[in-house]
């Protein structure tokens, strides 16, 4: 059947035709582009529906309110509540008392909140018919009511009737479940308890933490927050529920955002495996398309061809990446729920949400990709000397350019990229960077296996010189093989020194901040459970103990509450901080009058863009702290910026001397064990507390940091693999191309055996080229990696170290992979006759 | 109407090796003539430069009242796609397109469809004898018989100028004097005008007039077999 138009004979010559030529390549660069966007959108989705579950459940708190009026840590006095209330344009003022209250028996803690009954019900109507459904317990049981959220229910596995354990304090405090709210009324895992309950039993009498405001009908918001801004004392702050729903996801926005494009490493690896086999593919029909051209097809008709074949890839890849990323999404959902390992969705359960807008955007991103690694090798294409690739056809194929002026050029933006701020608070300039400097590596590859072909040994065996001579003619095919596997190595290269670097870091840094011998935990920032003074007093008397020092956490507001950083009171010499605290910065000024010495975390001073010997206010307890930066250290543990204060200085502000942490540290010859058995006598019974030594501690904190980076590995293999079918496409597309030769070989007397070992020394050359310029660019990405992407997400600096083992062991794995695909490649060819080789025409 | 003026040509290397020198040639529809020389001697480039696949450093080429050096690359494509045919020493068909398709391409591009590219596909194949083997890929092909694929594509849509360079080059005696007499009736018949580069003196007897390529110019050495 003749085609009936020049489109349908065109695609036919220029794009079907090819594809199907080469099926095996075609599905391997589907499958490239499929696994990346695969990857890049499962990731995506379950990040995306873990942050969305935590956003509604934090908006969920603040039901059909306007506004709201929030107190840091122990919140504001209730004297304001009737004050606010009668302001002109609210309408109903409902307070809350809000408490992480510490769970006894199980990890973590379970948001309490304390509501009046009456009030909150005109804000979340759905509370009325949740309380007159709720089912009353059969039988009359000791223990204040509480209803919970569904999802609470569900984490805990508690139905009406069951006795909720709570503690306060180191005091055990038992509610009895009165009902499960509906999930559209309460999203957040939470109990609701009556007001007047929750400021008697979790001793906060007099105080509410937030003001629920709906407004009048009418009623201009900017006004009301004007009115509010005039009469709330320090400390108190006006937010509205979007804001805090914002808030509550942007903690885990870095996370998120660097996961998704590490998942997007596997599609930028596929869109260099699409750029080699295209690249391949120009390489070996520079004759088509030569005469195509002399057959009347423009450059222009050319180029389009081209750049649509590499669109078919990339669509189809896509389309199905979809749907692979969607299934693997649910997958990952189903079996490890939606937190991924760093802990910031830890007991989240949301369910998987397609938006087809999400849907279509990594579908063009993966098309986009494969139009984009089609694009050099289709101007390439439109771009051939008709007349010399007709006489000549692929001579071009030994020619190497070196592009110094281009890989210089890319390379001094990719540096000149790095001094751009974050944006969005994103370290998109550190990615484009990374993006570059790859690109970069890339088009220096020819310039690099050129210099290694110059110095490589002679050795009188026939496998080597004619591996050697083959390289040196097809240099453009051998360097456009190795290029995906450049980018996935280079990237791998360079997460693993990130990584090792952040494990080393951690590691030192976790024995820097834990020179005691036993630490104690009651609980942590904002939870209700504590040791009061005289515990503390109980401790220190223990045979054994030499000495004690305590912690206290709280919340603080600063820059007028436009910002929320986490207090850390510690007894600590401001002489010596940095005996105490990891500094990175510090200063040998003195403390101005009137100002108390604090040091911050880097996340603080980069928030508040401070350095050492600054000064600041913040405010706590509702009185203004005039602090002076001490130092400025570093912190792996806190999602959010941390102040350090002394505990003295900290009681004498707020008259708190509850405290979170105890740290204990033995006399001489005292037996950790019967330290231990002592402190398990003193604090009663069945209360929850954390004692660790520091080799647990350290323990655990390298478990998790490793839970946290086990997909990071999963991720960078597969991106390795899909470097690897780069170099698998390329040698068995030269080696089909080479079975006239191989038959001229066996012809002149070559043995199979000498030329698979020919082909193992072609693919393991190819390897080391990878390997190399991985290994180089690698690092230098890692620097990026580790100073500047890090630094912008995290606020975090750490200490480089390379794992030269897992490097050499990886490096000399890829050399024997590549050298196995090559032979492996070459059966076919080795397998077929020789006579019928030779004869052939194509 | 092919009028070639004066042409010159030199190749770019470190020191420029001039390749064609005052070349001047005319030919009328119906003409058929055979260009021949040494290797290296230009028969290549000339054709190149009559394609306008190339550019003459100096004179001038005119097809049909068209002068190719005031023509962009874009012109110069259209312009070969509709007036244009060729046949290669190596065959060039497409591995992608069956025999069949090779032969409709420059239909199509041209934008010829329906019952008229069928009967004239099936006119061309019959007369070079592979109207059994139209659906075939060109690689189960012989030498010859893609050759007679590429004579048939070179004249489908009825060209005003073919070019032909060392059309028998890879073709054994029997299969050459085939292919030879193919393309002389089918120019005839279609009145295009006819360019053979040849080493053959064998092929140059098929044509009108003979010129030899040497590095003063073209000159006519002996009038064919019309």
């Amino acid at each position: 059947m003749i085609p009936r138009t020049a489109a349908q004979v065109l695609l036919q010559a220029g794009v079907f035709g090819p594809l199907r030529h080469a099926p095996g390549r075609t599905l391997l660069a589907i499958a490239a582009i499929a696994l990346g966007v695969a990857l890049g959108f499962a990731i995506y989705l379950i990040n995306r529906v873990a942050a969305d579950e935590v956003a509604v459940a934090a908006r969920s708190l603040f039901g059909l309110a306007d506004l709201a009026v929030e107190g840091m840590g122990a919140g504001f006095d209730e004297g304001l509540y009737p004050t606010i209330a009668r302001l002109p344009g609210v309408k109903v003022a409902s307070p809350v008392v809000q408490v992480e209250a510490k769970l006894v028996g199980r990890r973590g803690a379970l948001t309490v909140l304390g509501m009046d009954v009456f009030r909150s019900r005109q804000l979340q109507p759905a509370f009325a018919a949740a309380d007159s459904g709720a089912a009353a317990p059969e039988q009359p049981v000791a223990g204040e009511p509480i209803f919970l959220s569904a999802s609470a229910a569900r984490s805990l596995q508690l139905q009406p009737g069951d006795t909720l354990h709570l503690q306060v304090g180191l005091q055990p405090l038992d509610f009895i479940v009165a009902g499960v709210l509906p999930a559209a009324v309460l999203e957040d895992r939470a109990g609701v308890i009556d007001i007047a309950t929750a400021q008697w039993r979790f001793d906060r009498l007099g105080k509410l933490s937030r003001l629920n405001l709906k407004l009048a009908s009418g009623a201009s918001p900017v006004q009301v927050r004007q009115r509010l801004s005039e009469i709330l004392p320090e400390g108190v702050q006006v937010t509205t529920p979007d804001a805090a729903a914002s808030d509550a996801s942007r903690l885990s926005r870095a996370y998120r955002s660097n996961l998704t494009a590490l998942a997007l490493v596997a599609l930028f690896t596929g869109g260099f495996f699409v750029y080699s086999t295209q690249s391949l593919a120009t390489l070996r029909r520079r004759r088509e398309f030569a005469l195509l051209h002399a057959l009347g097809v423009t450059r222009r008709q050319q180029l389009l061809l081209t750049l649509l074949g590499g669109a078919i890839v990339g669509i189809a890849g896509a389309l199905i990446g979809i749907v692979a990323g969607l299934a693997l999404a649910q997958l990952g959902i189903s079996a490890v729920g939606a937190d991924l390992g760093a802990g910031y969705f830890r007991g989240a359960a949301p369910t998987l949400e397609l938006h087809f807008a999400e849907a279509a955007a990594f579908c063009l991103l993966g098309a986009a990709v494969a139009v984009l690694g089609t694009l050099q090798p289709a101007i390439e294409a439109a771009r051939i000397p008709t007349a010399a690739a007709l006489k000549a056809g692929d001579v071009a194929s030994g020619e190497i350019h070196g592009h110094g002026v281009l890989v210089a050029v890319v390379l001094l933006l990719a540096f000149a990229v790095l001094w751009l701020p974050p944006a969005a608070g994103l370290p998109l300039p550190g990615y484009v960077s990374i993006g570059l400097l790859i690109i970069g590596t890339v088009i220096a590859m020819p310039t690099v296996l050129r210099a290694l072909l110059d110095r490589a040994p002679a050795f009188q065996a026939v496998p080597w010189e004619m591996a050697v001579a083959h390289l040196r003619g097809t240099a453009r095919h051998a360097t456009l093989s190795v290029s995906a596997i450049v980018v996935s190595f280079s990237l791998m290269v360079a997460m693993a020194i990130m990584v090792t670097s952040f494990r080393h870091s951690l590691d030192a840094w976790t024995q820097r901040l834990l020179p005691a011998d036993l630490y104690l935990r009651a609980g942590y920032v904002g939870q209700s459970s504590h040791f009061d003074p005289a515990t503390v007093e109980r401790l220190r008397s223990i045979d054994g103990v030499a000495k004690l020092q305590v912690s206290r956490f709280g919340e603080v507001s600063v820059a007028n509450g436009r910002s929320t950083l986490t207090l850390i009171a510690r007894e600590l010499d401001p002489a010596h901080a940095g005996d105490t605290l990891w500094l990175e910065q510090s200063t040998n000024a003195a403390v101005p009058a009137g100002a108390v010495p604090v040091w911050i975390s880097q996340a603080a001073a980069d928030e508040l863009d401070l350095r050492a010997g600054a000064t600041f206010t913040f405010t706590l307890a509702g009185r203004s702290v005039n602090a002076f930066v001490d130092g400025v250290w570093r912190d792996y543990e806190h999602a959010r910026g941390v102040i350090v204060m002394e505990w003295q200085t900290y009681v004498a502000f707020t008259g708190d001397q509850a405290t979170n942490s105890v740290w204990l540290w033995l006399a001489p010859g005292a037996s950790e064990s019967a330290v231990q058995q002592q402190i398990r006598e003193l604090l009663p019974a069945g209360t929850e507390y954390d004692m660790r030594t520091p080799r647990e501690l350290r323990r655990l904190s390298l478990q998790a940091f490793d839970r946290t980076f086990a997909v990071t590995y999963v991720l960078e293999l597969i991106a390795v693999v899909i470097g690897l079918f780069g170099i698998a496409a390329g040698t068995s597309a030269q080696v089909l191309a080479r079975r006239r030769e191989f038959g001229v070989l066996r012809h002149i007397g070559l043995t199979r055996a000498q030329i698979a070992a020919t082909l193992a020394i072609e693919g393991a050359g190819l390897g080391a080229l990878g390997v190399i310029t991985g290994l180089a660019a690698g690092a230098l990405v890692s620097l990026i990696l580790i100073h500047v992407v890090n630094r912008q997400s995290f606020h975090w600096s750490m200490d480089v170290a390379v794992p030269v083992i897992a490097l050499a062991v990886l490096s000399l794995a890829l050399v024997i992979s590549a050298a196995l695909i090559a032979v492996i490649s070459g059966r076919q060819a080795m397998r077929g006759d020789a006579v019928a080789a030779v004869k052939e025409d194509w | 109407m092919l009028l070639v003026e004066n042409l010159h040509k030199s190749f770019v290397a470190a020191t420029p090796r001039p390749v064609l020198r005052n070349v001047s040639l005319a030919a009328r529809p119906g003409d058929y003539v055979a260009i021949v020389g040494e290797s290296g001697s230009g028969k290549s480039t000339l054709l190149n430069l009559i394609a306008g696949l190339d550019t003459p450093d100096a004179g001038r080429i005119v097809l049909e009242g068209q002068d190719l050096a005031a023509l962009d690359d874009a012109s110069r494509t259209r312009l070969r796609r509709a007036r244009m045919g060729f046949v290669f020493q190596a065959f060039h068909l497409l591995p992608h397109l069956t025999v069949e398709c090779n032969v409709a391409l420059p239909l199509a591009l041209n934008g010829i469809s329906g019952p008229a590219a069928r009967e004239r596909i099936d006119e061309l194949l019959t007369a070079v004898g592979l109207s059994d083997r139209r659906d075939d890929s060109p690689t189960r092909l012989s030498g010859g018989e893609m050759q007679r694929v590429a004579v048939a594509r070179a004249l489908v849509h009825r060209p005003g100028l073919v070019l032909a360079d060392e059309p028998t080059g890879n073709l054994d005696a029997e299969s050459a004097a085939e292919i030879l007499e193919l393309l002389r009736a089918q120019l005839k018949r279609d009145n295009a005008i006819g360019i053979l580069v040849t080493h053959s003196t064998i092929a140059a007897a098929t044509t009108d007039c003979t010129y030899r390529l040497t590095a003063s110019g073209l000159a006519a050495i002996a009038a064919g077999s019309a």
